[in-house]
């Protein structure tokens, strides 16, 4: 059994790719491999969307580059469209591992009809139904205290659900987040939370962040176990994330894991050169040779499985034909109409929204009578 | 729904409670029907809530539907919505509305929008109840007004009752409703505002106006704990032949404007009664609306009572709240100009 509040953090794979414990049986090198694909294909689609970016066709991304281990290994560790999900703005990879459609993703990083948030939120704010994912949020740490509910919720209908919250560093600074853990916390709620430590909270270094030497020996605070994970070790947070979630279902109450990872990117697009501002080349080098996907490449070469290059090339091609074909069709569904801005602000259209809604309309075939100009 | 409407002529169906009653009533009713129907705040389970809103009802349904929360309006909000997304029909108390400050990201970012930025993939219905307002001695942070900080947010719905029978009837309404609502409950008025209500089942829609006594000359317009300041400046008005339209509005998002409209269109004059601050008084918003659909029926400026704009005061409560002098004072000018 995984213990809690361990002072290093916790690991099955050295950077090397060398086991410093045995493998748990199932990570057979067929399951290794498939993580390695999700994790590659992950990154790709980051490198596409940066692409996309630069062509114009979408205006904000969040990179999940370096961070593919935590959010893949999460996604592999819990039941995915039964568990529910409260994520922040940097889980893409996270709702690709759940099996989040990638069309349903870039349909909203381009605001097209296809997109089932219906293109009123920015760029990389995503929500999907089937998954149980919910909508993401840019407060940060607003997406703490919902979750304590979802979890008091499922315990209170009786189900066998969990619920996982999903944050970097800086949101542990909220008071928002101190607020749901200390709720999930007194109600023994179902929830799994866990930390993203990507150590940087845009240009504000974990260091800045807080005294504590660490996120997850804030848990105690709270009465529930806290996880120290090395978030770029796959293995480690798939077993760590399952072996938790197995217990939040056994109703041991919450608990908090911190996936201890690194953004190799920046920010976003509205920081890319982050080297330049606040943080080092060495530290993001040093960070690179910690790297979640060659570490796996690395094990399976030990384990006489090796990922060609070959393989490795036709993973990556194919990724990128996926997204060109997928941002084609995307594209071609158009982007939805002006009646969106007041659809869904409630469950049916009050009187002022009429009003409004009718003034909108006349202004725009006003528009369309004069040939479409403002 | 006009005052004539709500007189119910059936006495043995009636009983008179007071407003504080109509809420602890219809929660437990609502708690009766739908067991996804949950309670929970701070104090609201063996204490009943300091006000004792909630008297009674963790004894009758028990500590797993309703119960004590952490000190946290953030937790108390959050959970809520939380809860609402994976299908609960949560009742949240807020101890007071001066309290929701903690809490106020969790309402504008989470439970406001949930719907409409998930395109309708997660909804939030729920119901935060609060007590509002002045006039209990609370001094600033147990007595203030701040309804219209949520009627500038979308997404929300905002209501107040004045009166027993639409205590039961809103908050039905927002219970059984599938958006997030505010319901603010006029302290002062909890047990001084007593009333018919009828043994069955009715909801108060929202977005209805209603009309409190009929009148020709001027139309005086307030909601929540002014009304009884209203009817008593409609009298007095009266007592000098003025004929005074007193309308309650119930809920201020949606708001009534076409029974609004129609009376002043009918009276010409309009007087606007809220104890909030003037400064960004939701009922600038009525004043506006007014002014820009029938402007050519005013016979005189459309006048507003408001509180002052100064952090509500302990000692000189109740000079700080527009009483009937002070609205008897606005009817006069606008009759006059």
């Amino acid at each position: 059994m995984i213990q809690p509040f361990t002072p290093e953090p916790i690991r099955f794979v050295a950077e090397d790719g060398t086991p410093v414990q045995p493998l748990p049986e199932r990570f057979t090198p067929a399951l290794l491999r498939e993580l390695h694909a999700l994790m590659l294909r992950a990154r790709e689609f980051d490198r596409k969307l940066i692409t996309l970016l630069r062509q114009g066709r979408t205006t904000f991304y969040a990179q999940s580059s370096g961070m593919e281990a935590t959010q893949v290994g999460l996604a592999r560790s819990i039941r995915v469209g039964h568990d529910w999900v409260w994520p922040y703005y940097r889980d893409h990879t996270l709702g690709l591992a759940m099996g989040v459609p990638m069309a349903e993703l870039l349909s909203q990083c381009l605001g097209t009809n296809s997109d089932p948030s219906r293109g009123r939120q920015m760029p990389h704010h995503f929500a999907a139904q089937a998954q149980n994912f919910v909508s993401i949020s840019s407060s940060i740490a607003s997406q703490v205290p919902p979750a304590a509910g979802n979890a008091m919720a499922q315990k209170y209908l009786g189900v066998d659900e969990i619920t996982v919250c999903t944050f970097g560093d800086g949101a542990t600074s909220e008071g928002d987040w101190h607020a749901g853990l200390n709720m999930a916390g007194a109600a023994k709620a179902p929830a799994m939370f866990v930390c993203e430590n990507n150590q940087w909270a845009i240009s504000t270094s974990i260091r800045e962040q807080t005294a504590s030497e660490t996120i997850h020996i804030k848990a105690k605070a709270y009465g529930m176990p806290g996880y120290y994970v090395d978030g770029n070790d796959i293995v480690a947070v798939m077993e760590v994330c399952a072996q938790v979630a197995g217990q939040i279902r056994a109703g041991e109450g919450p608990a908090l894991v911190e996936c201890l990872t690194y953004r190799v990117g920046s920010h976003s697009n509205a920081d890319a050169d982050a080297e330049k501002h606040y943080r080092t080349r060495e530290e993001v080098e040093e960070w690179l040779g910690r790297d979640p996907i060659t570490r796996v490449e690395k094990l399976l070469e030990k384990l006489g499985h090796p990922v060609s290059a070959e393989e490795r090339a036709d993973l990556i091609a194919q990724t990128h034909r996926e997204v060109d074909e997928q941002v084609l069709k995307a594209e071609a569904t158009g982007q939805p109409d002006w009646r969106i801005i007041f659809e869904d602000v409630y469950a049916d259209l009050p009187g002022h929204l009429r009003d409004q809604e009718a003034f909108l309309r006349a202004e725009q075939t006003a528009q369309a009578g004069q040939g479409g100009r403002a | 729904m006009t005052a004539t409407q709500e007189r119910h002529t059936d006495a043995a169906a009636t009983r008179t409670i007071n407003l504080i009653q109509a809420v602890t009533e219809t929660i437990a009713e609502e708690m009766e029907r739908d067991s996804r129907v949950v309670l929970f705040g701070e104090d609201v389970g063996a204490r009943g809530g300091v006000f004792m809103a909630t008297a009674g009802l963790q004894e009758r349904f028990g500590p797993r539907r309703v119960f004590d929360t952490p000190l946290s309006e953030a937790s108390i909000v959050g959970a809520a919505v939380g809860m609402a997304v994976r299908g609960l029909r949560p009742i949240a108390e807020i101890q007071f509305a001066d309290y929701m400050g903690p809490g106020f990201d969790q309402i504008i970012s989470q439970a406001a929008k949930i719907r409409y930025r998930s395109g309708g993939q997660f909804t939030a219905p729920l119901v935060i109840r609060t007590p509002s307002g002045g006039g209990v001695k609370g001094g600033h942070h147990h007595s203030q007004s701040p309804e219209s900080y949520y009627t500038h947010t979308p997404g929300l719905k905002v209501v107040m009752p004045s009166t027993p029978y639409d205590a039961k009837g809103l908050l039905r309404s927002a219970v059984r409703g599938e958006d997030p609502v505010i319901f603010f409950e006029p302290k002062r008025l909890y047990r001084a505002s007593k009333g018919e209500v009828p043994a069955h089942d009715y909801v108060v829609k929202f977005g209805e106006a209603a009309v409190r006594r009929e009148g020709t000359d001027l139309s005086l317009i307030g909601y929540g704990g002014v009304m009884p300041d209203l009817e008593k400046a409609a009298d007095a008005l009266a007592a000098e032949g003025v004929s005074v339209e007193v309308i309650d509005l119930r809920s201020l998002v949606p708001w009534d404007k076409d029974r609004v409209l129609a009376s002043v269109e009918k009276t010409g004059r309009a007087v606007l009664v809220s104890e909030a601050p003037r400064i960004s008084n939701f009922m600038g918003e009525v004043a506006y609306v007014i002014q820009e659909q029938v402007f050519d029926s005013l016979l005189a400026p459309v006048g507003q009572v408001a509180g002052f704009d100064t952090p509500y005061p302990y000692v000189q409560d109740k000079v700080y709240l527009p009483g009937a002098n002070r609205i008897v004072a606005a009817c006069v000018r606008a009759l006059n100009y």
